[in-house]
């Protein structure tokens, strides 16, 4: 059975388990955390490529697909055999992709680390696929797209992402636009250019975490990636504007659905060097999470919406921090609006409570502890950390952070940021006309 | 290290207590006997809004306000998961809280407050979900449950574990008092706790519970069987706005883990279907292959994906199984080509059984995977339960004992046996509704359109074969989402 190392919660660094780190020469790194979880392993390749590389006009949701066409095999392992290898294992095997990210797990028994270091660092260096096979996968991911198309959250979020940046990729979401992933199958070619841009050293982590020998595994590691070549790719990454009035915008949504509402404002990049993020973080807890007066007079006691929450993501460019809210009575909308506008006002304008601010940093270090308790989890959240900075640390640095915010900061954050011209409105609501049960 | 306690209680609720010394979390999984398969006819909903006013309401000391001020710093977790025949109320909280939290924990469940503007607002939750989320935004869940709606026709799993419109819509405050005062007894309840324990704090939380739930001998209703049918029963639900059609299908099965079948089914099961690998037959031919979606998965018991993961949410346990196939949305051109497909594939596996080979690779493959759906602590201390649920040994173990002891022979017999069948309830969420149900009513040729044109010889012939695949369809007939789940 596996546990975490008897976590202490007292000691100073949230994240209490030992770190090996190893550079190749060629910009790639290995990391390695120690956790107890006797036999089992998880073995991560994080690549510092998301939707936000995607500057090029026609190509947005590639970062994504190419995820997918990661796993159709190379001349030593083509895509059954490859297939097969993680089968024998019995390993759990699988990938995502982000703005920022896109990454690669396995979680399979220890003696399996030569064999996966084998297949992985193979596909990442030889991948090779067919046109039939690229162009099939692209139907796949029309079939990604099409399951979560009825979701209004979804198209809430592609409004508020649309209407918020001008220039910057984070303009689309990661799956893409609708027209781009329609038009994938005729993209063969630049999918090969895709692969020599960005699966290189210098765009890759990899991460080990549970039980390991180091030795063994750097020696492994480097013997099967030491003759990876960086590419040397960069890509200009075109720099968002600062936003100079307040934006609104809608969306009928063609189905029954309740309103939704999304109040957002540009936030500060990840940093581990200023309080900005982090303070959000806290501020996102504090005025925003179950406990506060807008969730408490909004949820609970008026029943106004049905929930509400708040924050902004850990990003490599300026993101969004978004107050989120799905309005139970139409009719609402306006008043509901109105009542977080309010809020924002009050909280530039008012000290948080002292001691809700303490109860705040409680629950964001028992919430980390609760969220790593297993090899898998642990490696998810460095995974996170490691594509944002490439420095293990990052974790503790940030959690640090978290412990030095005052209500100074919250403030003077929400004072900062929470300007009307740095803010994007969204609604999506039932578009008149649709049926539906009342 | 993990020692393995059981106090007495009865039966199979005994607690199941798991000590894992160093660990520090602990989980609570109290899982009471008490499913929307108890739902009054017309109350359809009860249990589940009765699970939403333990799980999201406040006890008789504190307000749900004061409740989440008293979980806020441990950031503490307190859930409700209702399914058909069992409700489960987990929770997880640091070792660091164990007695601030199971404070708050016993007054959730044994002390409800069932204040009316909590009832309110869950009851709203409830129909909102009825009404807004399920037939609209998102339509893989909407073929599911209509699959559920379809094979248990005049059966207690029929409705929605959330209820009907109708039946939420009548419920009372007192409707939920009852409910609880008459079914969450000692009887219905099985405790499991895990963590590294204090000495002795297990036997208090059994004492405790044994002196505060009120003791009624009742025992769980029978189940009816559920019906079996001539050919394919054919539900399209109409949606105008569904953009690609999901598609579910299958048929109720006579066995679960408690039975020896269920093993070799569960091998065979993983080579057709496995979810959300690329190791079953389904993913590979229809989405690897045709790229006609995003994935296609076979089941034989209940299967709800935990979180983000591949695994399955523990505590879903039934008397009464199924074998399903769920088809991922599809371009609406290719629903017929592609509910061909799945049978097709399901009919060569009952018609030609799995080579020796490929049996192999299955219970290697098993035998090594499902040692990873326990794990953390809390999943285990699931697994543990369901397993006296089933009356097994511990499931990941039988699964280890069974299969070492498995051949070919016994799957193929097993598949024979238990999937040789052509009674599939089958509900596909469409917009071409009318179109697509007199297609698949009168058998017409379903030619599969490619996105692109290549596709392997092999492929193709295969192609010919499943456009023309002659389907025994007993009925087919057409629901407007409207009228989905009313009562």
């Amino acid at each position: 059975m596996m546990h975490a190392l008897a976590a202490s919660s007292q000691g100073r660094e949230v994240f209490p388990y030992p770190i090996d780190v190893k550079d190749f020469g060629n910009g790639l790194k290995l990391v390695g955390v120690r956790f107890d979880s006797p036999g089992l392993a998880a073995y991560y390749s994080v690549v510092r490529v998301g939707s936000r590389h995607e500057v090029e006009k026609g190509r947005t949701g590639f970062a994504h697909f190419f995820e997918h066409m990661m796993f159709r095999g190379t001349e030593s392992y083509p895509e059954d055999e490859y297939s097969e290898v993680l089968r024998a294992m019995g390993a759990d095997s699988n990938a995502y992709t982000s703005v920022d990210r896109t990454v690669y797990h396995i979680l399979a028994s220890s003696r399996s680390l030569p064999k996966i270091v084998e297949i992985e660092s193979d596909r990442f260096q030889n991948l090779k696929y067919s046109k039939q096979q690229f162009e099939k996968e692209a139907g796949a991911v029309l079939g990604e797209y099409n399951k979560s198309a009825a979701n209004p959250f979804m198209g809430l979020y592609e409004k508020l992402q649309d209407a918020a940046y001008d220039v910057h990729p984070y303009k689309h979401m990661t799956i893409g636009f609708l027209e781009d992933i329609r038009a994938m199958p005729t993209m063969y070619d630049y999918s090969l250019e895709f692969f020599r841009r960005f699966y290189r050293p210098e765009y890759v982590t990899l991460l080990v975490v549970g039980d390991y020998d180091w030795e063994e595994l750097s020696a492994l590691v480097e013997r099967h990636y030491r003759d990876w070549k960086r590419g040397g790719n960069v890509v200009d990454i075109p720099r968002e504007p600062p936003q100079s009035a307040p934006r609104d915008a809608s969306v009928q949504w063609p189905a029954p659905t309740l309103p939704l509402l999304a109040i957002a404002y540009k936030a500060p990049a990840f940093s581990t060097e200023i309080v900005d993020m982090p303070g959000l973080d806290v501020l996102s807890q504090v005025h925003f999470g179950e406990t506060s007066p807008i969730y408490q007079s909004l949820v609970i006691e008026k029943q106004w919406v049905d929930f509400i929450n708040a924050g902004a993501t850990d990003q490599a460019d300026p993101p969004l921090f978004t107050i989120l809210t799905r309005v139970r009575e139409p009719e609402k909308l306006a008043d509901v609006r109105n009542a977080i506008l309010d809020e924002v006002e009050r909280i530039a304008r008012e000290f948080p409570d002292e001691k809700k601010l303490e109860a705040t940093k409680s629950h964001m270090k028992y919430e980390f502890l609760l969220r790593t308790d297993t090899a898998n989890s642990v490696a998810n959240t460095m995974a996170h950390y490691l594509s944002l900075t490439n420095n293990p640390s990052t974790v503790n640095e940030v959690y640090a952070l978290y412990d030095r915010v005052s209500a100074a900061d919250v403030r003077a954050l929400a004072t900062k940021y929470f300007r009307p011209e740095n803010r994007t409105s969204v609604t999506l609501t039932q578009a008149p006309g649709v049926g539906g049960q009342e | 290290m993990i020692l393995f306690a059981a106090l007495a209680l009865g039966a199979d609720r005994d607690p199941v207590i798991l000590q894992s010394p160093g660990n520090p979390l602990v989980s609570f999984r109290f899982v009471l006997h008490i499913g929307s398969a108890l739902d009054p006819p017309g109350k359809e909903g009860l249990a589940a809004l009765t699970a939403l006013m333990l799980s999201q309401g406040g006890t008789n000391e504190l307000s749900l306000t004061e409740v989440m001020e008293a979980l806020y710093p441990m950031a503490a977790d307190f859930w409700s998961q209702p399914d058909k025949e069992v409700t489960t109320f987990v929770g997880r909280a640091h070792r660091d809280h164990l007695e601030p939290y199971y404070a708050v924990f016993r007054g959730r469940l044994q002390k409800p407050r069932f204040d009316p503007q909590d009832f309110e607002r869950n009851k709203n939750d409830l129909l909102n979900y009825l009404t807004k989320s399920l037939p609209s935004a998102d339509d893989e869940d909407l073929g599911k449950k209509s699959l559920e709606w379809e094979l248990y026709a005049g059966h207690p799993y029929r409705h929605p574990v959330q209820g009907t419109v109708g039946g939420v819509e009548s419920i009372t405050l007192d409707d939920v008092k009852t409910f609880y005062r008459d079914n969450y007894t000692i009887e219905n309840l099985q405790i499991g706790i895990a963590g590294d324990l204090p000495e002795a704090f297990a036997d208090r939380v059994v004492e405790d519970f044994r002196k505060s739930l009120p003791s009624r001998n009742a025992s769980a209703p029978t189940l009816p069987t559920p019906p079996t049918g001539k050919g394919l029963e054919v539900t399209v639900v109409e949606k105008s706005t569904a953009e690609a059609t999901a598609i579910s299908l299958g048929f109720p099965l006579e066995i679960t883990r408690s039975d020896e079948d269920f093993y070799p089914l569960l091998v065979a099961n993983t080579y057709l279907g496995d979810h959300r690998t690329f190791n079953g037959v389904l993913m590979n031919e229809l989405r690897a292959k045709r790229g006609l979606n995003y994935g296609d998965y076979s089941y034989i018991e209940a299967f709800h994906q935990d979180g983000g993961s591949t695994f399955a949410l523990p505590n879903v346990p039934r008397r009464q199984q199924s074998f399903s196939i769920w088809i991922r949305p599809v371009a609406p051109e290719n629903a017929h080509f592609a509910l061909r497909g799945a049978i097709f594939y399901l009919r060569r596996l009952v018609d030609q059984g799995m080579t020796a080979e490929e049996f192999e690779a299955m219970r290697e493959y098993l035998t090594s995977y499902s040692k990873l759906w326990v794990q953390s602590l809390d999943r285990r201390l699931g697994y543990q339960i369901d397993s006296s649920f089933y009356g097994t040994n511990f499931y990941i173990d039988e699964i280890e004992k069974r299969l070492a002891a498995m051949t070919v022979d016994d799957v193929n017999r097993a598949v024979k046996k238990h999937l040789d069948r052509w009674d599939f309830r089958v509900a596909m969420v469409a917009s071409n509704a009318e179109e697509l149900a007199s297609a698949v009513g009168e058998n017409r040729k379903s030619k599969v359109t490619y996105q692109t044109s290549g596709a392997s010889e092999e492929v193709l012939a295969e192609d010919r074969e499943i456009e023309i695949l002659a389907l025994p369809i007993d009925s087919v007939k057409v629901v407007p989402v409207a009228e989905s789940f009313r009562k």
